[in-house]
């Protein structure tokens, strides 16, 4: 399926699932979405400070592993996905090294009637996982997507 | 893990006050934002130009928080985020953050709070809100 395609709520099929391409998460990842976000928390940003730390290194800033996952998922599911609109649950189960892989997997795992009859909402389940596959990041995506015009 | 920084006071778990309201100053979501963050994040680009990546807002309080009197907390860890999206923003809309903390609990090792955190735009409306849960350190022992 092509992420161009025009889908509308009638057309996504429940269950079906998603793997986006890896990723590595660079140093320079890092320093840019520190600069970019204004959050310069020394679990980012400070070498030496995270060597006496339980991580021994910067670490990834936890948001911004969300929003590589949300570009990597982009790169394999169809338009409708980009805006969340409707909601977001995220639970950030362990680190992201500078240098680890990450991964993304997917699933529709539900579709709802919207407040707004022409709208239904569609829910994703989402895991980041890395290299050794232990899920660092988990969560739920909502996502408000148009009805086939009657 | 206690990390002791030189030089910059710091909130501790202990020093987490419940309920009292907290407002950053404000930032002007450019086009400039928007590009480096398709640029970080490898989100393509909406096809209104002057649309707001969903994330962004988000991404951006985080540094807010950073710009206020108080001293920072010591965030050892985010351990989750549950977020509503209300209204979307556009290029040259000005964003800013209004939090305060409604729960912690004490943990083995420092202690979990919980923040209500809302993005207002520069008419005062909330753009989007939630509850992030945050894992903060003790004061270590002198």
């Amino acid at each position: 399926m092509s992420a161009q395609e025009a889908l509308y709520f009638e057309d996504i099929p429940l269950g079906e699932e998603y793997t986006a391409p890896g990723r590595t998460v660079t140093e320079a990842d890092i320093v840019l979405f520190a600069g970019l976000s204004g959050d310069y928390n020394v679990l980012h940003t400070d070498a030496e400070h995270m060597k006496s730390s339980q991580f021994g290194e910067r670490i990834a800033h936890g948001l911004l592993g969300l929003s590589i996952q949300q570009g990597l998922l982009g790169r394999v599911m169809p338009a409708w996905m980009n805006p969340l609109l409707a909601g977001l649950k995220w639970k950030f189960r362990g680190p992201i090294r500078i240098g680890d892989t990450i991964r993304v997997q997917a699933r529709i795992t539900g579709k709802k009637d919207a407040s707004k009859l022409q709208w239904g909402i569609v829910s994703v389940e989402r895991k980041v996982l890395n290299q050794r596959g232990e899920v660092v990041q988990e969560g739920e995506t909502e996502h408000m997507v148009e009805r086939r015009p009657a | 893990m206690a990390p002791v920084l030189p030089g910059q006071r710091q909130w501790y778990f202990e020093d987490v006050e419940m309920g009292v309201p907290l407002e950053t100053p404000g930032i002007t979501v450019t086009e400039a934002h928007i590009t480096l963050f398709a640029g970080v994040t490898g989100q393509g680009r909406d096809r209104d130009p002057d649309a707001v990546p969903d994330l962004l807002p988000l991404c951006l309080s985080s540094g807010l928080g950073w710009r206020v009197p108080q001293p920072p907390l010591v965030v050892l860890a985010f351990m989750g985020l549950e977020w509503q999206y209300l209204k979307p923003l556009r290029v040259g809309d000005t964003i800013r953050s209004r939090s305060r903390i409604v729960a912690k609990r004490p943990m083995k090792e420092g202690g979990v709070v919980i923040e209500e955190r809302s993005i207002v735009n520069q008419d005062g409306e909330s753009v989007q809100s939630g509850r992030l849960t945050l894992l903060v350190a003790r004061r270590p022992v002198p």
